[in-house]
């Protein structure tokens, strides 16, 4: 067994891998890159030269390619020589006017220097002709540019994205040489009244802490980096994106940490379990607030995140689904052919063949007008009513699919042997139903559950949409109209890793459930 | 029987009776014939008949209609009074024509006119792509499932395959193809046939160890009479029941493709993009969004229902 599974996680990182990479050649290479200026008011502005060189800035952004510019080269050359007050160095200006000369740039030694360096690392260039009107003058945007361009492979992108997938925080992770202590150690937390892990050294200072927000325990020692977002997010992690609070600031009556003790407080939002060290300098206010370099923070929010509004609804939907649709199953199995049974079956119809939106807008419609439930998400004066309408239309499908198919399996088993055994021991219909049945007939529906919790995290991308749900769902599809390829990967990523994570714990409960069911082939059929 | 044999002598344990005419020429088992059983179990049920009447009105008219309405979603685009008209305002502004009886839509098009086209476009689509994902998902799935070699490949590549987002593929496509009527097909169809041919393959393990199967080998069948006599026969009912959910499902599909932005162009009227563009003001312009949702729902009622009936009766064990 331990053998098996260690081979089965083997090959899910292989095809988690590969799937990386397929995603990768999707967005980076399929698809034609020029497509991101085609709504970017910038390029538009920009023109000859000019606009070439913002095109590849843009790239660079976007993540296809990296580039050095033979100015940006000499800049750092000179500066490092001459000091801040390089630019009027007679050899720099010589050297920055090279290039202005089409025919003869490459007889200037730093402009070989500049390819020699680069052409080693695997750099092509390109040489941007300086364009000038008959007279002399040079046009709009004309400037001549060298540059040494490198676009990056597939294998060295997905190389790239995996080394840095999961970063732990360690005491020696902040290099700072004013850091004087450095230690990983558990403290009493003032801000909980109860013990936190807190470190000094590493990126956090609280690395694993308990506070009165749900999931209450949290931590900052390990972290994922999905991939950064371009467009969408500016510059922004994915995976705090998507679990950041979002919602407007939540004030409270809190106390700066070098002034716990006192009778100081102020009313504010700051989170102090969110500090994380700063590498800049402390301001005088900062250093009479904290008593460390630690001074950076997010805040309190009193809304949910991405992720937390998507799984709220879905975890709910689910165990509606669950709560409803088995029993419905049943009913209808016992009852089969009968109004009931029938009635159920019209549902079942209803919802597997009508598309998801015209019943959602359906059900949003009748449900706004017969109860006036806040129907756009922003929209809502209280907070819980807005999550009673994507619930219940998130639920609806998942009740309908887990009705048809408990029904059909109860019914193939009412012909068992074990049926007509428990018939005739003299059980009661309703205990060969509820206990014999039932309980057989889910061992197939069984190895659905992981799934059913685990996409939960993805979102919903109708329901979500539908009633303006600020949730996970729509990062995938808004990614790609924006040509955001940072958030399509670590989404792809996310959604896969998902996926291959709920094939397995399904495999695992469906045998831990039935104990007939082995996973590996081992000889014998043994467990 | 009894009375005319009575006379005979009783010692007698064997006795020659002479050959009946009329008897032999009975035939003790009707004559089966699988597709004849079927369609009389499937038009034992008179809704079948209602249906299939239904479906031929719908596809009749979305096939003819736009011959004789053409669908021209821009041609009042420079008029923004016929913008957004309910069905009332509407024959009052252009005069009573059957053109307007369902109102006018965001860019002052005829809806009547629009659902009738788009219909066209949803129910080709089904077809189209169901006939393609059908036919190379099932011949696919008959390889993977009777070959064990083929088997571990496949696998692999299915699990890599099915765990790259669907959406995304058939974005990427539509940026990469463009996003006429075609190039949506090639997108849909493109990995479309894997999952049928994976659901497939457990299909057609089932069946290939059974005794039958092995007996036939053993006699040296080749493999393409195996699979195409031993096997797919055994599995028409569960083609059509496949067929029954797959149907639909494209123009579900479609819908929500165009929902979320990367469905077909602009220049194919579709139902997916006039819910699309409806949905936004459903509250206000209702009459925009419910007659392509409700042509959508009920053609996808009629096929599903049509295809889980007819998946009923294809299978033998109705017809006793």
């Amino acid at each position: 067994m331990r053998k098996y599974m260690i081979r089965r996680i083997l090959f899910s990182i292989f095809s988690l891998l590969v799937v990386i990479m397929l995603v990768m050649l999707l967005v980076y290479s399929l698809i034609e890159r020029s497509v991101i200026f085609q709504t970017d008011d910038t390029w538009n502005k920009k023109s000859n030269n000019d606009r070439v060189y913002y095109e590849y800035t843009q790239y660079q952004k976007y993540g296809y390619l990296t580039f050095v510019d033979y100015t940006a080269f000499l800049k750092n050359k000179y500066q490092a020589l001459v000091g801040d007050n390089y630019t009027t160095d007679h050899d720099y200006i010589v050297d920055k006017n090279a290039i202005l000369d089409a025919e003869t740039y490459m007889d200037n030694p730093t402009v070989r220097e500049f390819m020699e360096k680069y052409s080693e690392e695997g750099y092509t260039f390109r040489f941007l002709e300086a364009m000038k009107y008959r007279s002399g003058k040079v046009k709009p945007g004309g400037n001549a540019y060298l540059l040494a361009i490198h676009e990056k492979s597939v294998v060295a992108r997905l190389f790239d994205y995996v080394k840095g997938f999961i970063t732990v925080e360690t005491k020696n992770m902040v290099q700072d040489p004013e850091l004087t202590e450095r230690y990983i150690r558990i403290e009493k937390d003032p801000y909980s009244g109860l013990f936190a892990v807190v470190g000094s050294g590493t990126q956090h200072k609280y690395l694993l802490y308990f506070d009165n927000r749900f999931p209450f325990i949290h931590q900052n020692w390990l972290h994922l980096n999905l991939g950064v977002s371009y467009t969408t997010y500016r510059g922004q992690e994915i995976s705090s994106v998507i679990t950041n609070p979002q919602g407007s600031l939540d004030v409270r009556r809190q106390q700066y940490p070098a002034l716990i003790g006192t009778d100081q407080y102020v009313d504010t939002a700051i989170d102090f379990h969110s500090l994380s060290y700063n590498s800049g300098t402390v301001s005088e206010v900062e250093k009479q607030q904290f008593p460390d370099k630690y001074t950076v923070y997010n805040y309190n929010r009193d809304g949910l995140s991405m992720i937390g509004n998507s799984f709220v609804i879905g975890l709910i939907a689910t165990a509606i689904a669950y709560a409803l649709g088995l029993p419905l199953g049943m009913i209808n199995a016992r009852n089969k052919d009968k109004l009931a049974d029938k009635l159920g079956s019209v549902y079942i119809i209803f919802i597997t063949s009508v598309p998801a939106l015209a019943y959602i807008f359906m059900f949003a419609a009748v449900m706004t007008r017969l109860f006036h439930l806040p129907y756009k998400f922003a929209n809502a004066e209280v907070r819980v009513l807005a999550y009673i309408l994507p619930t219940i239309s998130l639920a609806l499908p998942s009740i309908g699919g887990l009705m048809k198919w408990m029904r059909r399996y109860m019914i193939d088993q009412m012909n068992s042997d074990y049926v007509k055994f428990a018939r005739a021991e003299g059980l009661s219909e309703k205990e060969i139903y509820n206990i014999h049945i039932s309980k057989n007939a889910f061992i197939y529906l069984v190895h659905g559950v992981p799934a059913n919790i685990l996409s939960c995290l993805v979102g919903a991308i109708i329901t979500e949409r539908v009633y303006s749900v600020p949730g996970v769902g729509n990062l995938l599809t808004r990614a790609i109209n924006s040509h955001d390829n940072g958030v399509i990967v670590a989404v792809a990523v996310f959604y896969t890793s998902l996926s291959i994570i709920a094939l397995i714990l399904g495999d695992l409960l469906l045998a831990h459930y039935d104990p007939r069911i082995s996973l590996s082939a081992e000889k014998g059929g043994g467990r | 029987m009894k009375d005319l044999y009575a006379d005979k002598s009783r010692d007698e344990l064997f006795y020659f009776i002479d050959r009946d005419e009329i008897a032999s020429e009975k035939i003790t088992a009707p004559r089966y014939s699988y597709w004849k059983s079927v369609f009389r179990v499937f038009f034992r049920k008179k809704i079948n008949i209602a249906l299939i009447a239904l479906f031929i009105l719908i596809f009749a008219v979305s096939f003819i209609g736009p011959i004789f309405w053409p669908y021209d979603p821009f041609e009042n685009v420079t008029n923004a009074a016929t913008y957004n008209l309910s069905p009332a305002r509407a024959l009052s502004y252009f005069g009573s024509d059957i053109k307007w009886v369902l109102g006018t839509g965001t860019l002052g098009n005829s809806i009547f006119y629009g659902v009738i086209s788009s219909a066209r476009t949803s129910l080709l689509l089904a077809v189209i792509c169901a006939a393609i994902n059908m036919t190379v998902g099932i011949l696919m799935g008959a390889i993977w499932g009777y070959s064990k070699r083929f088997d571990q490949g496949m696998l692999v590549v299915y699990n890599i395959i099915a765990n790259i987002p669907y959406i995304l593929l058939i974005s990427v496509l539509v940026y990469v193809i463009g996003s006429g009527f075609w190039p949506f097909v090639f997108a849909l169809t493109v990995t479309g046939w894997l999952g049928i041919a994976y659901f497939f393959r457990t299909q057609v393990m089932i069946i290939r160890d059974r005794e039958y199967s092995l007996a036939s080998r053993c006699l040296g069948t080749p493999v393409h009479r195996v699979i195409g006599k031993n096997i797919l026969p055994f599995l028409t009912s569960v083609i059509v029941t496949l067929l029954a959910t797959e149907l639909p499902s494209y123009i579900s599909m479609e819908v929500f493709l165009s929902f979320i932005g990367v469905g077909l162009s602009a220049s194919v009227p579709s139902l997916g993009r006039m819910i699309q563009e409806a949905q936004s003001a459903f509250l206000t312009f209702p009459w925009a969004f419910w007659p392509p949702a409700i042509v959508a729902s009920v053609i996808t009622i009629i096929l599903y229902l049509l295809g889980q009936n007819l998946a009923d009766a294809s299978d033998p064990r109705t017809h006793m």
